[in-house]
């Protein structure tokens, strides 16, 4: 088997995939606003019991998306040894920071106490969680749907001359071209591992030389990113494209009962989560 | 006489195994290629053929069957890459992108370098390779490279490949994107490679007319499969074939088709711009 | 200067801001040279590059791109505090911009490096300032961490801003330069 050069695989950023569930078919500015309170709803909540209560709520979250829960898994594949340097790192730096609870074991400067192993497995559950609920998120939504949502959300602060429909435009433009770009670092790195690249040898200490050892890859990146936004600078003057003229739009949203009980029941939930005691 | 030096037995591949994008990309393609043969690998968009080009030099390990290049079995988990590599030049699509120095002679000297080879040697597969792929070695080798014409920079390119001085060339379409011009230059130095260098050719192409004009032997993809195998002139004489897998002829052999389906004798298999210009003077001589 | 945002400075932070997302989350964006984290990071480099190429306006979207990608890529509690992993971001581009515009009448070649280090130095130390007053870490550590952190991000990121402009900007200096293969070895 041969991963060694297949990047596309491993990125689950702007892939959409059409199920036509119940979670795709909701309005994206709802969607968005329930995916927001969940992230946050998650990123405080630090008890053991209220994080496995997320967790199920990926699990049930992707059920319901009808999407298979391995595009889930594989967005946390490439993050475990990280995951596992961090819960190291936790355990044996964090006895200072996260103070308080029962101590199990002291040696110099590592502590291991009840609240460091908690740290460890709340932030090693939380990440999971957060890839598990952007994977939702990202394969149920359509990146035009994603970013009306996005833009909509924003929209009051038209008001105060904030350029919201550009900056939705320029996140609809960089999610859309992540994947290409993938595909062209994918064949990059092949193209110069023909020529007998190899990255990352050398003496650590030289910097230059180490750095110039990535050239390989990420000039031809960067130029291959920028003459496409000159061929897509060209396309829209083309077709006339004024930014922030005011235009229609294609989809219409309507808000249904539906989308404001998502809202409604991601509320509770992450309520739910937080109240949770342990 | 005939050595072979790339054969692949009953080579499979699937993507995304085990996922609903699950795709069989080879399927039991079985072919062998001999020394100093010019090959064509033809099929449409998606027929594995660039799939198929990734094995011959390693960047893909078979997932099932085998691949043997110039007695190296890609299979090995010991085998030396960069050596395979160094046999086998592998040339992407619109391999201009890959260039990343700023000078010329920098990025043909690029993989030279990384071989561990001494300058001088260096220099001297670099001045061998660009004027190969006719660059002017003295007047090029210090022009900035974006500085290039299209055509230009897929020379050098070609250049920075070659400068590793491989037995077999692979190239994925060479000319897409050039125009006429550099187009017939660029295959009259591929044909010249072939004939003169003695390098093993292989190249895919949507092009007929390229293929018609370099190749010996032609392999036809299909859905993952090779399909079909011959010289251009067996494979173009036949037509069903080639309708069946979406795959074009030649303008000329067109012509002849036409020709032949309005009641007259000419022979298809002639296809040559010259044969079939003397097969239609003698048609409307008569 | 800024007169509102153009079809090109639309298309070309979200061309560079594709970039900095994608080098985050693979490991392209961590070029293995000695610092503190054990790797230098440049993600940072696209926010640079389009602060230099097309303005402070694009340089802080650039920002925001990567501070949202690397606070949802974020492996370390440190980075999944938003404080810390967005709002620093957003300076990046907008200090290597006015750097870059108050020394381009000097020297063109000079202006992209100094933006280069000015803006990976702004990415180092303000993250760091934030961590500490967050609490993350004592202030000493902080400092060490900027100087064997920031100082070879920055060399990085002056090596592959200067790399990348100058190639996109064709500021030539044909002629002069000659190839690593001319001249005589006999």
């Amino acid at each position: 088997m041969s991963a060694e050069f297949e990047l596309t695989r491993n990125i689950t950023i702007g892939q959409y995939l059409p199920t036509g569930s119940v979670i795709h078919r909701l309005d994206p500015r709802y969607k968005v606003t329930a995916f927001v309170i969940m992230i946050l709803a998650i990123a405080v909540c630090n008890t053991y019991l209220g994080n496995l209560f997320a967790l199920a709520v990926c699990l049930v979250m992707f059920r319901l998306s009808h999407i298979p829960l391995h595009y889930g898994i594989s967005g946390v594949k490439p993050a475990v040894p990280f995951i596992i340097i961090l819960a190291i790192m936790q355990l044996l730096f964090y006895g200072e920071i996260a103070r308080g609870g029962t101590i199990y074991f002291q040696y110099g400067f590592v502590t291991i106490s009840s609240e460091v192993i908690r740290l460890v497995v709340v932030s090693a559950m939380r990440f999971v969680e957060v890839i598990f609920l952007s994977s939702v998120l990202t394969l149920s939504t359509s990146t035009t749907e994603l970013t009306h949502g996005m833009e909509r959300l924003l929209g009051p602060l038209e008001k105060v001359k904030f350029p919201v429909h550009a900056f939705a435009l320029i996140i609809t433009i960089a999610i859309r071209f992540v994947p290409t770009f993938a595909m062209e670092m994918e064949k990059m790195m092949k193209a110069q591992a023909s020529r007998g690249a190899d990255f990352g040898t050398g003496e650590w200490w030289r910097i230059v030389k180490r750095t110039k050892d990535m050239f390989p890859i990420i000039i031809p990146l960067f130029n291959v990113a920028l003459s496409r936004a000159e061929d897509l600078i060209l396309a829209m003057e083309a077709r006339c494209y004024t930014p922030g003229a005011a235009r229609t739009r294609y989809a219409h949203y309507r808000a249904t009962p539906k989308d404001f009980a998502a809202v409604g029941i991601c509320m509770i939930l992450a309520i739910v989560m937080l109240i949770i005691p342990w | 006489m005939k050595q072979p030096i790339l054969v692949t037995e009953h080579l499979s591949h699937v993507y995304m195994q085990g996922t609903p994008m699950e795709h069989r990309a080879l399927d039991d393609v079985s072919i062998q290629i001999d020394r100093g043969e010019c090959i064509a690998i033809i099929g449409h968009t998606g027929s594995g053929k660039s799939t198929l080009i990734q094995h011959f030099n390693g960047l893909m390990r078979p997932q099932s069957g085998s691949v043997i290049i110039n007695g190296m079995n890609v299979s090995d988990p010991k085998l030396d890459v960069k050596a395979l590599r160094r046999q086998v030049g592998l040339v992407f699509q619109n391999p201009e992108d890959q260039i990343f120095e700023k000078l010329v002679g920098d990025d043909v000297a690029y993989g030279p370098f990384k071989m561990g080879l001494p300058i001088e040697e260096v220099r001297r597969r670099v001045e061998w390779a660009m004027e190969l792929v006719g660059l002017s070695f003295e007047e090029m080798k210090d022009r900035p490279t974006f500085a290039l014409s299209g055509g230009q920079k897929r020379k050098v390119a070609l250049a920075g490949v070659l400068s590793l001085q491989p037995k077999i060339l692979v190239l994925d379409e060479p000319t897409a994107g050039l125009d006429p011009r550099s187009r017939n230059e660029l295959l009259e130095r591929i044909k010249r490679l072939n004939t003169e260098e003695r390098l093993t050719v292989i190249f895919v192409s949507h092009n007929m007319e390229e293929v018609a004009h370099l190749a010996d032997r032609v392999y036809v993809m299909a859905n993952g499969r090779a399909v079909c195998e011959g010289t251009p002139r067996s494979i173009f004489s036949n037509q069903e074939l080639l309708h069946t897998h979406h795959i074009g002829t030649p303008e000329s052999v067109d012509i002849l088709y036409r020709l032949r389906a309005e009641g007259y004798q000419v022979d298809p298999g002639a296809y040559s711009v010259d044969e079939a210009a003397d097969q239609i003077a003698h048609l409307i001589g008569r | 200067m800024e007169k509102g945002l153009t079809v090109r400075k639309i298309v070309i932070a979200g061309v560079l801001g594709a970039i900095a997302i994608l080098l985050g989350v693979t490991r392209l964006g961590f070029i293995p040279v000695p610092t503190a984290a054990g790797n230098a990071t440049i993600l940072h480099i696209p926010a640079i590059i389009g602060g230099i190429m097309e303005g402070w306006g694009v340089g802080l979207i650039i920002g925001l791109i990567f501070g949202v990608s690397s606070f949802l890529n974020a492996t370390v509690p440190l980075f999944k505090d938003p404080l810390v992993a967005i709002l620093p971001r957003l300076f990046i581009g907008v200090v290597a911009y006015f750097t870059y515009v108050g020394l381009r009448q000097f020297n063109q070649y000079a202006a992209i490096g100094v933006a280069g280090f000015v803006g990976s130095m702004t990415n180092t130390i303000l993250v760091l300032v934030m961590a500490v007053i967050r609490g993350y870490m004592p202030a000493g550590v902080a400092a060490t961490v900027a100087v064997t952190s920031g100082i070879p991000e920055a060399i990085v990121s002056v090596i592959v801003t200067l790399a990348v402009v100058v190639a996109w900007k064709k500021i030539g200096s044909s002629g002069k330069q000659k190839s690593k293969i001319s001249g005589d070895f006999k």
